[in-house]
């Protein structure tokens, strides 16, 4: 009896002490559950203070990018030409007597691997209940853009992007779903894939003299969309569309589908998508169909295309660029100089578009003042709306939609030059030309 | 006699009252208590959007509350049932999309007739084409899709868990993260029905009574808020039922389970097909309130962020989940970037380059990945530990001290059954089964008569325990028959064979070591009562009396063995001592009242007066109706309390007859002593 | 081409494929054989191997295709970053195993498994964060020789993976079979207390087995590098879950099931991109997945069915 008595009481004893650690912890919790609260509301709070101390006119800019994951790459060196344009603006005083602060938003969360729509939704709310942004810069992919808009609309916030080329955003037809309340909020320095996709049909079909073609895309957002537009017109261009897949951007290999394409022997290759998968198939390619034409959009532009797949895999395939070519363009050279110099990296054409988009918010905010009215958000767009301003990319006007009026779209090949080391990206291309328009 | 524990009705399991008021860590452990903290949160919820107005948080706290949900839902596969499931986001693909179909401009067939009543049920609108018929445009009203869409995720969850729920668990979870892979996939290459990977155009949002939500965060706050609120009644309710105990018993000890009356496969159905509907639910509200979907959003590490968070709250406490899903949400879509600046600031102070360059939003994976090593390493209950919802018993129950009158009470249901006493009970005939090349069993004939003890005994290895798994259904035997009361059992599922009456305990004891004494008794009530998921859930008076009565016969039981259970009714079983499991055991198949009781050694590790204790309970039992077949090795027990003891050797049965008889066999003494001696038959039998 | 030659090109893609997936399951199915535990950490070890011996490479002067060895002293630079990956990755199992998972290793349920997810995680993240984000150019020695008969190509690193998966596998088996502690890793296989009972120090047993499986890891993600020039933080999910299927399909726990089990789902990979779509591979290989242990748990070549529940 008192061997089950003192049994009792231990495990009395442990049962209490296990309520106790789990209330402890529950209670170090709370503290600490509460202490972050505070600290968060006390650092917002602290944030708008410091600001109202400054005692100077300050309007804010807001920046979406997906910092994170797969497209980090790019996106930062957007980041860079947004931030090359507000830095010189600030140091010629800030425009129109207002200093341009930036608010920055990652919309790429690790686990998406990429952008995440949902937390685009989110930061853009964020960025909307603060009154003093008056423009967003942003956002990289077509996908966060979708997510955006509505809430853009809503609250009449414009946003101004260098690389979103889904035609959908701006479409009128989809204005109930993108913009709900009518006015464009939507701008773009590059043209859309409606353009780039078919002008490269037109690129083959006149240019190369194709008459079929195999068309794959990444199964990713961009990549689809692009591979559509460009299948749907070389249709019409007369191209035989000799068969269409699509690759798994985490798979390793593609020789089947390589040796597919082989045996069915198409005059040429196209792959809407980015470097994901484009640096394992250009790989792969070189080694089953190296002498057959192959080209693909803006997706494969970039430095990271080019790193990855390497010489001589990466000779003669064709990219094109939703917008003029710049980079060789004299006028450029200054911004060239200054970021490869602040940035210890080469710019591509996006940063480039990303900070001619700058400058158009800028030129805007600049006009509002200038005439008079407040600088909110609405005059603001407004100004936009009605842009004709002189840019590294040449006059950039918006038509009723908030496209860029400017259609060109440019094309471009890796050819090796050997007067240049092997891995400056920026001479290793050759312009070609730009892709015949429908 | 040491006498039985008082304990008040709001006390937390364990701890003595002794009549003192409680403090106050006891009151919030106790039922007010928890209610009160409960009210507490609900209250800060629905205040939420007024102290803190900011769009931008109201939105990242409904995204929350969103994977809260979906924790909740992977909560009752993983943490209930004990199923491990590594594509759980696919059935939040289904809901999403499932909206997405029903409720967009993304599917647009042609106009015609067939379309008629469904425009004037509300359900699609008419949209005019110049020159055309026209095209549909689906318009299923939001609030209707919420429960369709549950009940179509849990349908997919029936597909996906019918031919896969039998495997074991690793491969369970690889066929899972198999499905998780493929429905995105599916769902980037059928763009007529979801636009493939460029994400969902024109999703309808909700309005309710005229109020359009649009992409107003606050209403989906609080829709968020009421969605989540209502589903952690459920789970609460769910857990602390027939249904909880059952899917709490096929985690701990499948086996046991079914041996219990557990329909395995029937209850692994239901709780995959329940945190599907949860997880189709939260689909349709998040589709809803982003107004896309792109398939990316679906993947495996969505699936694997959902079981981080259950891992960190604590598998299966509910509100362990709800906490793990919210804090890591939260910290993800809203602190982690000001976390990160305040770490560069602090970076910047101290000079120290790690925290300047530190971006905790890119290494919020590795993070992750390091939460589920260091918890499962050290603290595997999660933050806040599943504690087994028990209601505790009230004084009088717990002092009432067993009569023997008690003792027919408790075996009274078992009088119900007209079993004819001229007739054998358990008739078997020519029971066979063989493992690979070794034959375990090779034909046994046994009668047993109602009323009787039946021993059987024998060396090691001479296939007892798997004689009793063929009876019982765990083993599938491959020829021969089993005939109970005349009817045909041979090879039914373990739970059939708990229905029709046998039961059993089992050698090395297989209790459900996570689930306190009285919750491993009543799970041998399964098969008496018949309360299903929804039952569970409302609660009605039919349930609640179901439940009273499996309570009060699971006490007449206990109280067989006096106050060696009862006091501990609220331990869990693990804590248990050596005998007091043994007992549990019986008790535990008693309450399923069974006519013929199979015991497996259950004097094993007994010392000599708890085995004489026991032996004495089996008896009683047995001079009250219930027919004892028993395993042993204590050849003692055998002689006191065997009507017929038989002897089985290499799968064969040797000898039959009281155990004086088959004492003095001769082929028995071979068998036990390795050689034949006449001798000692001799001496045994004037012995 | 001729459709022939087209079969024919694709068979023998497809057994390259295959190789790379036997090559990766061999060590899993050994793992899992011995202790029952699917190891998801499995296919990142084989992933930090690409990237162990991409560093040796870089530490013995070679950088990307442009320069090309012959003969032995190819076969010299080869091997010896073959054994340096694989003792690297052997004690990347080794640690794991020892510090990770043995205080787990009688715990039922689901947390061993768990465990494993999560330390694949860190890997994979520590090589994203840590190293780069970025497809890296391999460094590769190997002279890019060709046979082409018709149409249908043959290449050196095809003949180089299919050599070095037989070899090891071969390696395997007679060390299991024929040797001691293979013969012990067999006991404890079959029944680890019995084997405990026997004398069998089953701990280093355990640690052995991951020891081994993890310096094939090791050995299939430098073969990678090799066959396909590029690695990256990636390259362990996609062809982890075709080598699962790949084990699991030959029968886990078996050896030549996992070479079998390889090859057949790098024909189907092939053969069913060729006439279907590549597109739908994925789904094609998960079917066959759920199918096997739906319908065939034990796999082709299987034996027992796996005893843990």
């Amino acid at each position: 009896m008192i061997a089950a008595a003192k049994l009792r009481r231990e495990q009395l004893v442990r049962d209490v002490n296990e309520v106790m650690i789990m209330k402890q912890s529950r209670h170090t919790r709370r503290t600490f559950n509460i202490a972050a609260v505070a600290g968060v509301a006390a650092l917002a709070g602290a944030g708008d203070f410091a600001v109202v101390q400054a005692q100077q006119k300050v309007v804010k800019v807001g920046v979406t990018l997906p910092l994170t994951g797969a497209d980090a790459d790019d996106a930062s060196k957007i980041q860079h030409g947004f931030q090359i344009a507000i830095d010189e603006a600030n140091a010629k005083g800030g425009v129109a007597g207002y200093k341009i602060e930036i608010v920055t938003y990652d919309s790429g969360t690790a686990t998406a691997g990429q952008y995440d729509p949902a937390q685009a939704a989110t930061n853009t709310k964020k960025l909307i209940s603060d009154p003093q942004v008056v423009a967003n810069l942003g956002p990289q992919m077509s996908g966060e853009g979708k997510a955006m808009t509505p809430i853009l609309s809503e609250a009449d916030l414009a946003t101004i992007t260098p690389s979103s080329t889904n035609p959908d955003i701006t479409n009128p037809k989809m204005a109930g779903q993108f913009r709900p309340k009518g006015k464009p909020i939507y701008f773009r320095t590059v043209t859309t894939d409606a353009f780039q996709g078919p002008n490269m049909a037109n690129f083959y079909s006149q240019t190369l003299k194709v008459k079929s073609v195999y068309v794959l895309d990444d199964a990713g957002a961009y990549g689809v969309g692009i591979a559509d537009a460009f299948q749907k017109q070389a249709e019409k261009n007369g191209i035989k569309i000799v068969g269409r897949d699509q690759l798994n951007p985490k798979e390793a290999d593609y020789t089947t589908i390589l040796t597919k394409i082989k045996g069915l022997n198409p005059d040429a290759l196209y792959y809407g998508g980015v470097a994901q998968a484009g640096v394992k198939l250009a790989k792969q390619a070189y080694d089953v169909i190296p002498k057959m034409p192959k080209g693909g959009g803006d997706g494969i532009q970039g430095g990271s295309f080019f790193t990855g797949v390497g010489w001589p895999a990466v000779e003669g395939w064709y990219s094109t660029n939703a917008g003029p070519h710049l980079t060789d363009d004299p006028a450029a050279a200054a911004f060239l100089k200054t970021f490869t110099e602040k940035y210890k990296q080469q710019p591509t054409d996006y940063a480039i578009t990303a900070y001619d988009g700058a400058l158009v918010v800028l030129d805007a905010i600049k006009r509002v003042a200038e005439s008079g009215k407040e600088v909110n958000r609405t005059n603001v767009r407004d100004a936009m709306q009605t842009s004709n301003l002189k840019t590294l990319q040449g006059v950039i006007s918006f038509d009723e939609n908030g496209d860029i009026k400017d259609r060109t779209v440019s094309v471009f090949q890796y050819k090796r030059d050997n007067k240049v080391p092997a891995d400056d990206y920026q001479h290793q291309q050759t312009y070609v030309g730009t892709a015949p328009q429908s | 006699m040491a006498q039985p524990q008082l304990q008040q009705p709001n006390a937390a399991p364990g701890i003595d009252q002794s009549g003192a008021s409680p403090s106050f860590r006891e009151w919030t452990q106790g039922r007010t208590g928890r209610r009160a903290f409960l009210f507490v949160i609900l209250a800060f919820g629905l205040c939420f959007p007024f102290i803190f107005p900011n769009e931008g948080i109201i939105d990242a706290a409904a995204n929350a509350l969103a994977f809260a949900i979906l924790a909740l839902g992977l909560n009752i596969v993983v943490g209930f049932a004990g199923l491990l499931d590594l594509g759980y986001a696919a059935f939040f693909a289904i809901g999403a999309y499932a909206y997405g179909i029903f409720a967009s401009h993304q599917v647009q067939p042609e106009w015609w007739g067939f379309w008629e009543p469904f425009q004037w049920l509300g359900f699609v609108q008419h949209i005019e084409e110049a020159g055309g018929p026209g095209t549909v445009h689906l318009t299923v009203s939001f609030w209707l899709m919420l429960p369709i869409s549950a009940i179509i995720a849990a349908l997919f969850g029936v597909l996906f868990g019918a031919p896969t729920l039998r495997l074991k668990g690793d491969y369970l979870a690889i066929v899972t993260l198999g499905f998780g892979e493929i429905v995105p996939i599916v769902a980037r290459n059928t763009p007529y029905l979801t636009n493939g990977a460029m994400g969902l155009n024109g999703v309808s949002s909700p309005s309710l009574f005229g109020y359009d939500f649009g992409i107003k965060s606050t209403p989906f706050f609080y829709l968020g808020l009421a969605l989540a609120a209502l589903l952690v009644f459920v789970s609460i309710r769910l857990k602390d039922s027939r249904i909880g105990r059952a899917w709490l018993a096929i985690r701990e000890d499948e086996i046991a389970a079914e041996a219990m009356g557990v329909n395995r496969v029937k209850l692994k159905l239901l709780a995959f097909a329940t945190g599907a509907g949860f997880a189709g639910v939260t689909g349709t509200f998040y589709v809803a309130k982003l107004q896309t979907a792109t398939p990316e959003m679906f993947t495996f590490p969505v699936s694997v962020m959902l079981l981080v968070m259950i891992v960190l709250g604590g598998i299966g406490s509910v509100a362990g989940v709800v906490l793990g899903a919210l804090l890591l949400q939260l910290l993800q879509s809203w602190f982690l970037q000001d976390l990160t600046q305040w770490i560069h600031a602090f970076g910047n102070f101290t000079g120290i380059e790690f925290f300047q360059k530190l971006d905790l939003v890119q290494s919020i994976e590795l993070i992750f990945g390091v939460i589920l090593v260091l918890m499962m390493r050290f603290r595997r209950q999660g933050l806040i530990p599943e504690r087994a919802a028990v209601s505790a018993l009230s004084h009088a129950q717990q002092t009432a001290v067993p009569t023997r009158g008690a003792i027919q009470n408790a075996l009274a249901p078992l009088r119900r059954r007209a079993i004819d006493p001229n007739k054998a009970l358990l008739e078997i005939r020519g029971l066979k089964k063989s493992f690979g090349g070794i034959q375990a069993v090779r034909g046994i004939d046994l009668d047993v008569m109602p009323g009787s003890i039946v021993g059987i005994i024998g060396p090691n290895g001479s296939g007892k325990t798997t004689f009793f798994n063929l009876i019982t259904g765990l083993t599938r035997p491959e020829g021969g028959k089993v005939l109970l009361a005349g009817e045909d059992v041979t090879g039914l599922p373990p739970h059939r064979i708990v229905e029709r009456g046998i039961a059993r305990t089992f050698q090395n004891l297989r209790l459900f070591a996570n689930m306190s004494l009285m919750e491993n008794a009543l799970v041998g009530a399964h098969t008496r009562t018949s309360t299903g998921a929804i039952g569970a859930v409302l609660r009605t008076p039919h349930v609640r009396r179901e439940e009273e009565s499996s309570r009060a016969r699971v006490l007449e039981v206990i109280s067989i063995f006096g106050n060696r259970l009862m006091p501990r009714i609220q331990h869990l079983a693990k804590t248990l001592s050596y005998a007091n499991r043994r007992r549990l055991e019986i008790a535990r198949a008693l309450v399923s009242e069974p006519v013929l009781l199979l015991l497996d050694e259950p004097t094993a590790g007994m010392n000599p007066t708890e085995t004489l204790e026991l032996t004495d309970q089996i008896r009683h039992l047995r001079d009250r109706g219930v027919t004892v077949l028993m395993i042993e090795h204590k050849l003692a027990v055998v002689n006191e309390i065997a009507d017929k003891v038989i002897v089985l050797d290499y799968g064969e049965k040797i000898a039959e007859g009281t155990p004086r008889e088959v004492h003095s066999n001769k082929e028995v003494l071979r068998a036990y002593l390795g050689r034949s001696t006449d001798e000692i038959a001799k001496a045994a039998a004037a012995s | 081409m001729s459709s022939w030659e087209i079969l024919l090109q694709q068979v023998i893609n497809g057994v390259s494929l295959g190789a790379m997936y036997s090559l990766l399951a061999l060590g899993f199915t050994m793992v899992y054989g011995i202790i029952e535990l699917i190891n998801f950490a499995h296919f990142n070890v084989f992933m930090v191997g690409s990237f162990i011996a991409l560093w040796v490479m870089h530490a013995l002067g070679f950088f990307g295709q442009s320069d090309v060895l012959y003969g032995l002293p190819l076969v010299g630079v080869l091997l010896f970053v073959l054994i340096v990956t694989m003792l690297g990755t052997g004690l990347l199992g080794a640690v794991i195993e020892r510090y990770g998972l043995r205080a787990l290793r009688n715990v039922s349920g689901t947390a061993p498994m768990i465990t494993t997810i999560g330390i694949s995680y860190i890997l994979y993240n520590l090589i994203l964060l840590g190293v780069s984000a970025e497809t890296i150019n391999y460094a590769n020695p190997m002279p890019p020789v060709r046979w082409e008969i018709g149409g249908v190509v043959l290449r050196l690193r095809e003949v180089l993976l299919w050599a070095v998966s037989i070899l090891l596998m071969l390696a395997l088996h007679y060390f299991v079979r024929r040797t001691k502690m293979g013969k012990a890793m067999q006991a404890t296989a079959q029944d680890q207390e019995a084997a405990r009972m026997m004398g069998v120090d089953v701990d280093r047993v355990v640690l052995i087995t991951f020891f081994l499986g993890s310096a094939l890891a090791g050995a299939a993600g430098f073969i990678f590098g090799l066959y396909y020039n590029y690695t990256n933080f990636a390259i362990g999910y996609t062809a982890g879950l075709r080598a699962f299927t790949a084990a699991v399909l030959g029968g886990i726990g078996n050896l030549p099931g996992a070479m079998l089990g390889g090859v057949l789902i790098g024909l189907i990979e092939s053969l069913g991109g060729q006439y279907l779509e590549v597109r739908w591979t994925d789904v094609i290989i998960f079917s066959i997945l759920v199918l096997v242990l739906v319908f065939r748990p034990t796999g082709l070549l299987g034996r027992a069915a796996p005893t843990k529940s």
